[in-house]
């Protein structure tokens, strides 16, 4: 079903008279999308009988993916706002050298206009961890303990100095707004594991959402059923999830009776419209979503040992903590795609240390390296490490400079920054690509967001060039019309 | 009135700066002759061809022929020995020309109006009525927004409002309401600023190329101007020409005879406009004719004459008051900002300052009336009064948002060599696709004003002779009528688009449009609305649909789901609560609490929710880039960044939470039910009877009663089991409103027949 061009031999080119491509573009109105799915997966109408729940699922059914995946599901560590290259993942001894010194290389302005001032050596003393022995700083020493897992890409660089932009990147491929993201792409191209789940969840900051807010997660221009949902760590985890006020599970489901039996009275009168028996389902859905999904979050189910684990127990990590717990059931139940954001809201409640990097990523590491390292190990416990994979990272990285003498503040660096990848079908423990000697830029196997995303893809079983969706025109992919390459190092 | 605009000029300069140091990465030679890659063969495709006038098709069945529409879909269906289907019921059709043209089903009074007359001429006169209706604007205008990419904020970061953006909505609305000819409609949105009859209207009208997304904090600024201007192209290619020539930005289209050349001769056209902004800040700016706005800005001079012969008169008494306030010695009402800005010297001002004095002149009066002689104080009562005269007899102009063309000398445009703003490549005139045209349309000479060549491309758009234009609006009307047009992808006329179901209906409506139709919208709505065609029933072939599953041929109507503002406005009228006030600022519906958690600026983002101003028709909705209303947004309303031809169908169980267990649904149902036992009185089955006539337009079935009223009665003593203390009145209005809730989610509900 996907990219179906290709699948229709050996001319590419026309969509015209391509039935099957035809109807998944002009889905809209005339047969709807739940047809046009069910036919795509070779159904035709001659088998309108088959299997009902398979043929309803229609959207988000489980597909094929191009090629063997490494791994099933994908967890996303997004730290909002911009975490420190220098002061994490990429240790930079010159910084120690040339501390407090004006910084002369080439690039001569930060974001806004702001002026590049002074280099800044980290506070934060980096440490070899593991076999690999794999630095890592002193802001995580629960993340440490997975070092050999973990693959650090320090030459990663974006086309943006703005945080709404940026993040819009990192989830979208685009600097614009409007396309689809990297969840969204995920679950077009592999439907959803547990139908009575989203497949694509996304976790936000107490403190407010990533700049661009819904932006990040949309499905832009492909079906809305791929959007990104947010699930919130409270008892009601999804919009409009629990029965109306004074309607009890019992009342909802008489109801839900009668509207059943109405429905398909009508249909007998309305034969040959599967959509509408694709709508009599999305209800039958929506009841066992809702038990599902309070089911999640009930998180009295897991015991004292495994809050502690996650820090449910200490103010700071709580929040993240329930997070990365509740994140863990979904994983179990085959949700396909997580989001967490770490930072929200504005300035210094995100990783945007602009006044003091220092104290704000003490805080915000502080508040995540504990969740996430226990998700991680239990993820490894569960044997679902090799299903499951992590990306760490923000939508730049910051300047190894700070914004005045005695103003520990970093600015935006979207030249040369770091972000890492483990779990299934990552080669841990090694650091891909370099910054200069001062992390400014990146010099050494640059990596740009489209690589990292047609790498993930890759990961999921997903072929970058050829997970694609015909809009206004053209093929369009998360990666772009520009050539984008699997960064291969980082495979196991 | 003063505005800082765009640099346009800073940005030219970054350009030349940029083609200093650049290596271009495409060879220049093809470049040299740009268009000798459109071939003979590339202009052969059927929609660039000329429209002509095909034949109409003789039939067999010459009794089912109201007009020619159905003679083209019979012919092709008796090709192939078909019978077209049945015609609908009289209250199948009523339903589906309601909710077709105005998007709200026929009132219990409309719906006896139905049964008391339902020949096929008195369904001609319903078309009649309801195309008078102001709902029609309401319907249809909301089709046109879709194209427009229309939204009330820039998107990004701050996500700025679009100030005065909801009188480009407006003057949709009345547009259509007023059979505007699409010809002209075409050219008030795309150069309104540059007719000889131009007015408030027509400028508000150029509002179509500033509704796109906008980043105030771009990473590159000359990058940014070009996806400004890109964003320009493609709705305008997109939604008149129907085809994408922007994907030739970087390159020549891969697939179409679009070249790049042909993409930046089009940006050359809009490149000179420019967006009134005050920093960061997006501005609006008033919209009036030339004449009127020359007329207010000598009124604005006079009336500055006015205030300065105030402002002197007063001089000596100001420093007097000022001194006393400074000493304390005497209060004064007047507003803080206000002393403030008096205490500063004249011409060290700012501009808010000079506000904060001219909106309290007359305070300023009365305030300074013991420091001011009888003389002074006449005199300035005298130049008040001329400041009012001169008020009311030139008011203020309405004030719109739209970009300005501020000199007739065009900024130079450059092909971008990879669509890249900093590798721009030879200098590019005004011009259109080289495959739609056989010679370019000869580019009219700047005017004192502007360039006007977006006035030239508009008279090239708005012209019999485009093979595009006609083609695409009879298509998109067509498409809004049967759920598809007879090309299927609306905005994609290139090759790359469908081929038509019926390519000589499409160019026999195309050609009838522009001449017998004389561009009403109205006449062609009244034209495919009284075939036969457009009265088939739904009713199901297995045959037919075996062989033609797609209903290319049109062997039945289809039945189809109405889109999310027909489903929202149909729940209010029924309901009893639908609000029809039109016009003016955006309404706020209701925003659950959990979505304004997600967002970075909480508190601010969304008014409290007003109820009683939230029932307004959903296309008054404030369309908010970054937060889209979940209702809308989960019931697939369109993408608010680019044009959206058609919108999609997805059945998902978030739909289902949404209808079934949202906010505004269970409102809705507990609305629904009070209407019933009001109008309906105490009797049960006349509550469900009323109830059906009201959502379905219908009478139910004895069956559908019979469950109803066994539903009430077990729901009824189910609440009272439930909830202790409740007596049977309550019980029963409880049960009720279940009962609304679940007809308010039926799929008959939701869908057109």
């Amino acid at each position: 079903m996907l990219n179906l061009h290709r699948q229709l031999g050996p001319n590419p080119t026309p969509c015209r008279q391509a039935r099957r491509e035809f109807l998944w573009e002009t889905g809209a109105g005339f047969t709807g999308l739940a047809l046009v799915d069910l036919l795509s997966r070779d159904g035709f109408f001659n088998q309108l009988k088959a299997d009902e729940k398979e043929k309803i699922q229609g959207l988000l059914a489980p597909k094929q993916p191009h090629f063997k995946p490494r791994a099933t599901r994908c967890v996303f560590f997004f730290m909002n706002g911009g975490p420190s290259q220098v002061d994490t993942f990429d240790p930079k001894p010159a910084l120690e050298k040339y501390h407090d010194k004006k910084y002369e290389g080439p690039v001569k302005v930060g974001s806004n206009g702001r002026p590049i001032g002074y280099l800044m050596k980290s506070p934060f003393p980096f440490t070899q961890h593991g076999q690999s022995g794999l630095p890592i700083s002193s802001l995580y020493p629960h993340l440490a303990g997975h070092a050999d897992d973990l693959c650090v890409i320090r030459s990663m660089y974006t086309d943006t100095a703005a945080h709404a932009s940026g993040c819009i990147q990192m989830n979208t491929g685009k600097v614009g707004i409007g396309s689809p993201s990297l969840g969204s792409w995920v679950n077009y191209g592999l439907g959803t594991i547990n139908q009575d789940l989203p497949g694509y969840v996304v976790m936000i900051d107490p403190r407010g959402g990533p700049i661009g807010s819904a932006s990040n997660w949309s499905s832009g221009y492909i079906p809305a059923a791929y959007q990104g949902t947010h699930f919130r760590a409270g008892e009601s985890p999804l919009l409009n999830l629990e029965d109306p006020p004074g309607v009890t599970r019992k009342g909802q489901r008489r109801s839900l009776d009668l509207l059943k039996q109405l429905n398909q009275q009508h249909q007998v009168t309305h034969s040959g419209n599967s959509e509408l028996e694709a709508r009599i389902e999305s209800y039958e859905l929506a009841f066992r979503m809702q038990s599902e999904a309070r089911d999640v979050v009930d998180l009295a189910r897991e015991s004292k040992q495994t809050h502690r684990r996650y820090g449910l127990d200490d103010p700071r990590t709580e929040d993240f903590g329930r997070k990365c717990l509740i994140t863990k059931r979904l994983l179990e139940r085959g949700v396909r795609f997580i989001q967490l954001y770490s930072g929200g809201g504005h300035i210094e409640d995100t990783w945007d240390g602009h006044t003091n990097c220092i104290t704000n990523h003490e805080l915000h590491a502080g508040e995540t390296d504990q969740p996430m390292a226990a998700l991680m190990q239990d993820m490894k416990d569960q044997g679902l490490w090799d299903e499951t994979l992590f990306v760490w990272g923000g939508e730049f990285g910051r300047t190894p400079t700070s914004e005045g003498v005695g103003k520990p503040g970093r600015d935006h660096n979207w030249h040369g920054f770091s972000m890492w990848l483990a779990g299934g079908g990552v080669k841990g423990g090694q650091a891909i690509g370099a910054t200069d000697e001062l992390g400014f830029d990146g010099v050494e196997r640059k990596v740009h967001v489209s690589d990292l995303h047609a790498t993930i893809l890759h990961l999921m079983g997903l072929d970058h060039e050829h997970l694609s969706y015909f809009y206004q025109g053209l093929d369009q992919r998360l990666t772009g019309p520009a050539e984008s390459h699997v960064v291969q190092e980082a495979l196991a | 009135m003063f505005h800082s605009f765009s640099p346009c000029s800073l940005f030219s300069l970054a350009l030349l700066l940029a083609t200093a140091g650049v290596q271009a990465e495409q060879p220049m030679a093809d470049l040299a002759a740009p268009d000798a890659s459109v071939s003979e063969e590339d202009r052969q495709h059927w929609a660039y061809l000329p429209v002509r006038r095909p034949p109409v098709p003789a039939v067999k069945k010459k009794s089912w022929i109201r007009n020619e529409i159905d003679a083209f879909v019979l012919h092709k269906l008796e090709k192939r020995g078909w019978k077209p289907a049945t015609p609908a019921t009289p209250q199948a059709l009523a339903r589906r020309m309601y909710l077709d043209l105005v998007g709200l089903p026929p009132t219990l009074t409309e719906q006896q109006e139905i049964l008391d007359g339902s020949s096929p001429a008195d369904f001609d006169e319903l078309v009649n009525r309801l195309l008078d209706r102001q709902g029609y604007g309401e319907r249809w205008g909301r089709h046109w927004l879709d194209l427009v990419r229309f939204a009330e904020t820039n998107g990004y970061e701050r996500d700025a409002l679009k100030p005065h953006v909801w009188r480009y909505r407006d003057y949709v609305i009345r547009s259509f309401n007023e059979d505007k000819p699409y010809d002209r409609f075409i050219l008030e949105q795309l150069a309104g600023d540059e007719l000889k009859d131009d007015s408030s209207e027509t400028r508000i009208a150029t509002g179509f190329y500033r509704l796109g997304p906008w980043d105030d904090e771009p990473a590159d600024f000359a990058e940014d101007r070009f996806d400004q201007l890109d964003d320009m192209l493609n709705a305008t290619a997109q939604t008149f020409l129907g085809i994408t020539l922007a994907c030739a930005r970087c390159h020549d289209h891969k697939f179409e005879a679009y070249t790049q050349h042909d993409y930046y001769k089009m940006i050359a056209i809009f490149n000179p406009l420019s967006r009134p902004q005050q920093g960061r800040g997006d501005r609006d700016s008033a919209a009036g004719s030339v004449e009127q706005l020359e007329r207010i800005t000598k009124r604005d001079m006079a009336m500055a004459g006015q205030e300065k012969i105030f402002l002197d008169i007063s001089r000596e008494a100001t420093t007097a008051f000022l001194g006393k306030i400074k000493a304390m010695e005497v209060e004064s009402d007047l507003p803080v900002k206000t002393i403030e800005a008096l205490g500063i010297e004249r011409d060290k001002r700012s501009t808010d300052q000079h506000q904060q004095i001219r909106g309290q002149l007359s305070k300023i009066l009365a305030t300074l009336a013991p420091w001011l002689d009888d003389e002074q104080q006449a005199q300035c009562q005298a130049a008040l009064s001329e400041m009012e005269r001169l008020k009311k007899e030139t008011p203020d102009l309405p004030r719109g948002y739209f970009y300005v063309e501020l000199s007739p000398k065009a900024p130079e445009t450059h092909l971008l060599v990879r669509g890249k703003a900093s590798a721009p490549g030879p200098v590019v005139g005004p011009g259109t696709p080289t495959v739609l045209t056989p010679s370019q349309p000869d580019f009219l000479a700047p005017s004192e004003r502007t360039t006007q060549r977006r006035l030239t491309l508009a008279r090239w758009i708005a012209s019999t002779q485009n093979p595009l234009t006609a083609r695409v609006i009879v298509n998109r009307v067509w498409q809004h009528h049967f759920g598809a047009g007879i090309v299927r992808s609306p905005s994609d006329f290139g090759v790359m688009g469908s081929a038509p179901t019926h390519e000589q209906l499409l160019d026999w409506l195309a050609d009838w449009f522009v001449n017998e139709g004389q561009w009403s919208l109205k006449k062609l709505h009244r034209l495919i609305m009284a075939s036969n065609s457009y009265r088939m029933s739904t009713t199901w072939n297995k045959k037919y649909a075996a062989e033609d599953p797609e209903n290319n041929l049109l062997w039945r109507k289809p039945y189809r789901r109405l889109e999310v503002e027909a489903i929202r406005d149909s729940m209010l009228a029924i309901s009893g609560k639908l609000d029809r006030t039109m016009y003016g600022p955006s309404m706020y519906p209701f925003v659950p609490p959990e979505i304004l958690e997600g967002h970075a600026d909480k508190t601010s983002i969304w008014p409290e929710f007003n109820e009683a101003k939230a029932n307004r028709r959903t296309i008054y909705a404030y369309v908010k880039r970054s937060m889209i209303v979940p209702f809308l947004e989960v019931m697939d309303l369109c993408d608010t960044t680019r044009p959206a031809p058609k919108r999609l169908v997805t059945s998902v169980a978030p739909q289902a939470l949404t209808m079934f267990n949202g906010d505004f649904a269970n409102r809705q149902a507990v609305y629904f039910a009070e209407r019933l036992q009001q109008e309906a009185g105490p009797a049960l089955p006349n509550q469900i009877q009323l109830a059906y006539r009201l959502a379905v337009c219908r009478e139910p079935t004895r069956r559908e009663s019979t469950l109803m009223q066994e539903f009430l009665a077990h729901e009824q003593a189910r609440q009272k089991d439930e909830n202790e203390g409740l007596d049977n009145e309550q019980a029963h209005h409880r049960a009720l409103v279940q009962m609304c809730r679940v007809i308010l989610n039926l799929n008959e509900v939701a869908y057109a027949d």
